[in-house]
């Protein structure tokens, strides 16, 4: 693989990690202050922009690799959201969900590398 | 909890299709067909020797990735009430069960084999799934 594969990857991750952190604040700012304010309106559209990053580096990497090999940087976007999430959002992280994330992502992994 | 908070909460937990774990179901079931779809379009209009191509704007060519974006937009809109009701740290990770409904659906309607490495993945991502859905019965009590 080469560097600008996984700055690309990387890139990729990144963007979707985010997206999915401020669409949860989005959503979070409807729930109290409806769906027509300027706050809520702004997240989603840095949140919808951030996905298209992502979706079209992803459509660019799957020209170049097979599914399975992208599918481990998948699994590692679900040990990043919920980790973000607690950090960020400040959602409550119990050992219990950590430990499940850890697992679904080496489970992912697994599932890729065979 | 009293019984007025019950029925409140009750009362106010949606309901039919707009129940979010349906809503959870049916953006993974969009997510999943849109993999498939944008792989075998981004496979028909694979230029691999031009650089453009990195940006992945020419898969726009194949009417496969259109379909595939229908249903992406569909499964986001189906994801963003997701998150109106459930925490990012439980709706997330429940989400990739899609990742193994992948080579399942592979191998129950295309007769492929799996390895038994690949089966311990799968095996692994059930845990997973089964320790983080563990407190939907108290996040139930919260809708």
């Amino acid at each position: 693989m080469s560097i600008l594969a996984f700055f690309f990857i990387v890139v990729s991750l990144l963007s979707f990690v985010a997206a999915q952190l401020v669409l949860k604040r989005a959503m979070e700012v409807s729930a109290t202050s409806g769906l027509r304010n300027s706050r809520f309106l702004s997240l989603i559209a840095i949140g919808t922009a951030l996905m298209t990053v992502s979706f079209f580096l992803t459509l660019g990497l799957l020209q170049r690799f097979d599914l399975s090999y992208l599918y481990p940087f998948q699994g590692l976007s679900v040990i990043f959201v919920a980790l973000m999430a607690a950090v960020v959002l400040k959602e409550k992280l119990s050992l219990r969900l950590v430990i499940g994330a850890l697992l679904i992502s080496a489970g992912i992994m697994f599932v890729s590398m065979s | 909890m009293t019984d007025d908070r019950r029925n409140k909460k009750t009362q106010n937990r949606p309901s039919g299709f707009g129940n979010p774990w349906l809503q959870l179901g049916l953006s993974v079931a969009c997510v999943l067909v849109s993999e498939f779809l944008l792989k075998r379009g981004a496979t028909q209009v694979a230029e691999p020797d031009s650089a453009f191509s990195w940006t992945g704007i020419n898969g726009l060519a194949s009417p496969l990735v259109w379909w595939a974006i229908l249903l992406i937009i569909a499964s986001f809109i189906s994801w963003l009430y997701v998150l109106r009701y459930i925490p990012l740290t439980i709706a997330f990770p429940l989400s990739r069960v899609v990742d193994i409904l992948v080579p399942l659906g592979c191998w129950i309607f295309l007769g492929e084999s799996i390895s038994p490495l690949r089966w311990c993945g799968i095996a692994l991502v059930i845990i997973g799934l089964a320790l983080v859905a563990k407190p939907i019965a108290q996040i139930e009590e919260r809708l």
